[in-house]
């Protein structure tokens, strides 16, 4: 199976991500699908619900500002650089906006039961709080059929489409992501029911993808559309590769503060910008290349030991005797004698 | 005396409450830096657990800004994910569940949604929302919380239930399926204590410069005050030295 899932990010967006969609968000506070994020801006998708725990640099908001999110589920949602939602708070406000709070574990777990396939799963937790009272859309208290005792249980969060950004993915959509993320997008981006689009810093062959599977995050086939995207994340981090920048989290705030100079914002960095590669260009020409070197991390942290996937080929047994002494070939015999005999 | 931000009073503060050896759910802002500096003095064999799903038994490399920051994860012991460390607490393994938030009632009850009426929409203001607080508060075994303080953060209801203390009084944890509760907050004019039989909070420290009365004056309930009071003991130079040394920034501390 050889099947080349390689395209543009505007092709990708297009193709597999409608109108109405329910979306897992990926990333956590790090690894944010920004690139995504700004073509589905681009590209004025409307109506989307999103799925996610918790996401920082104002990627989300961003979205929720530009007019393509009616529904949101979400434990924690903010531009943590300004510290606050400027634009999700004025959606919700307006009536724009369906907002529904859970916990961030109380998230998770619906991404996991999701993931597992079965309609809800128990939780401690989001009891007795107005989370219970304002999301029953997520959130309910049942007995426990084996000791009768009230428990939480939280609805599998099943999206239609995940995006996600990482690290490395081969042409087959392979996923590689390393350094931890909160680890929502396994259960998120594995749970979508149509797979996931993925962008990534570098495309590699598959073969190297199959030297390191334990690493592969989504495997190929979960996976809808590969695109290369260096600085996918940004402003948000990408593990290995360049840190947050605050910098720019910031100004972004500032325009989702004021909500008549955010339309700006829009139409200098994300319409602006025929593609990713745009707007990274444009940020250098506006902040310099120095912006972007100090966003380089501190390397040289690999695992001090050398990690390898030996396996053993059950071929050697071939033309082995069975391994036997004297009391057990006796006590074998003892039992031949007695089943020959009834 | 030495010359201090109060933030910094308020970290070195906290990290008094945290016993060497303990679990503790760090959870975003402050505590972070609390987490920190307890390494660095009072607490050097305490597990760090964060949302992000750091479980380390060293202090970050360099400050976390956020609870998924790499900082926070390069050397730790183990870095599966959220999933471990709330599990862990689900298992009730954490000692502290240690959170910040932006209003907080008698019984401890915390609010990190937003203020007004979330019924009435256009009178809402949305903060950030949970995060993980309410999972560490349902589940630690004690919760300590650093919260700004006036009268519209000190408040006799929270206008969002998002975290909770100890509910509407002494049986609701219990009643719900609950541990542990809330045993310490410190605001920015002091430190405050739970009693052990009504479950209200009560004033046990003010801080230098503030008094019994503009605290109680920035408290919109009838604040009880600790017979025993005492103004906090302000942070010393060398206190200060190290907790200077993990946010040179200013990032967290100003």
């Amino acid at each position: 199976m050889d099947i080349d899932k390689r395209m543009t990010l505007k092709e990708a967006v297009a193709k597999f991500i409608h109108d109405g969609d329910t979306v897992y968000y990926g990333g956590f506070q790090i690894m944010v699908p920004m690139a995504l994020t700004y073509e589905m801006i681009r590209q004025k998708k409307r109506h989307l619900t999103t799925l996610q725990a918790s996401t920082d640099v104002g990627g989300l908001d961003l979205l929720v500002g530009a007019g393509c999110v009616n529904e949101m589920h979400t434990a924690w949602t903010m531009n943590w650089y300004v510290k606050a939602v400027y634009c999700m708070r004025r959606a919700f406000q307006n009536g724009h906006l369906k907002r529904y709070d859970i916990s961030n574990f109380g998230a998770t777990t619906a991404m996991i039961a999701g993931f597992m396939g079965v309609p809800f799963m128990p939780i401690r937790g989001n009891t007795g709080c107005d989370m219970m009272t304002n999301n029953k859309a997520d959130l309910r208290i049942i007995d426990d059929p084996f000791t009768g005792e009230k428990t939480t249980v939280v609805r599998a969060w099943r999206a239609d489409v995940a995006i996600i950004h990482a690290q490395k993915v081969d042409r087959l959509g392979n996923v590689i992501a390393w350094g931890t993320r909160g680890v929502t997008d396994e259960f998120g981006a594995n749970g979508a029911k149509r797979g996931v689009i993925v962008t990534a810093e570098e495309i590699v062959e598959p073969e190297m993808t199959r030297s390191d599977p334990d690493r592969t995050i989504v495997p190929y086939f979960k996976t809808l559309a590969v695109v290369h995207c260096p600085y996918g994340a940004h402003p948000s981090a990408c593990r290995g590769y360049y840190g947050l920048d605050i910098r720019f989290a910031q100004y972004l705030g500032k325009y989702q503060r004021h909500a008549d100079l955010l339309p700006a914002f829009l139409d200098e960095w994300v319409f602006g910008c025929e593609d990713h590669a745009a707007y990274i260009e444009k940020y250098k020409s506006k902040f310099g290349q120095e912006g972007l070197d100090r966003l380089k991390p501190v390397l040289g942290f690999k695992p001090k030991f050398e990690v390898d996937y030996g396996y053993h080929d059950p071929a050697v047994w071939k033309g082995v005797p069975l391994y036997m002494d004297d009391r057990l070939q006796a006590a074998e015999e003892a039992l031949a004698k007695k089943k020959g005999g009834k | 005396m030495a010359n201090y931000k109060l933030t910094e009073l308020m970290v070195v503060r906290c990290a008094k409450e945290i016993a060497d050896g303990e679990v503790v759910y760090v959870g975003v802002g402050l505590p972070l830096v609390v987490a920190a500096f307890s390494f660095a003095t009072s607490a050097p064999n305490m597990i760090m657990f964060t949302e992000g799903g750091a479980i380390r038994a060293t202090a970050p490399l360099a400050l976390a800004i956020t609870i998924d920051d790499p900082a926070a994860f390069v050397g730790g012991d183990a870095t599966f994910g959220m999933l471990a460390t709330m599990a862990s607490l689900q298992r009730g393994e954490v000692d502290v569940a240690f959170i910040g938030g932006a209003q907080i009632d008698k019984f401890g009850n915390i609010n990190s949604t937003g203020v007004g009426d979330w019924s009435k929409k256009e009178s809402f203001t949305y903060f950030a929302g949970s995060g993980g607080a309410n999972d560490m508060a349902t589940c630690g075994k004690r919760t300590l919380a650093i919260i700004p303080q006036d009268r519209t953060k000190f408040v006799e209801k929270v206008d969002y239930l998002t975290t909770p203390g100890y509910l509407g009084g002494p049986g609701e944890r219990q009643k719900n399926g609950m541990i542990g509760g809330p045993e310490c907050v410190v605001s920015t004019m002091g430190v405050y204590k739970f009693d052990i039989n009504t479950k209200e909070m009560y004033l046990a420290e003010y801080f230098p410069g503030q008094s019994v009365e503009k605290i109680k004056a920035a408290c919109s309930w009838d604040l009880k005050v600790s017979p025993n009071v005492i103004e906090t003991a302000p942070p010393t130079e060398e206190e200060l030295k190290i907790l200077r040394g993990i946010d040179p920034s200013g990032f967290y501390l100003g």
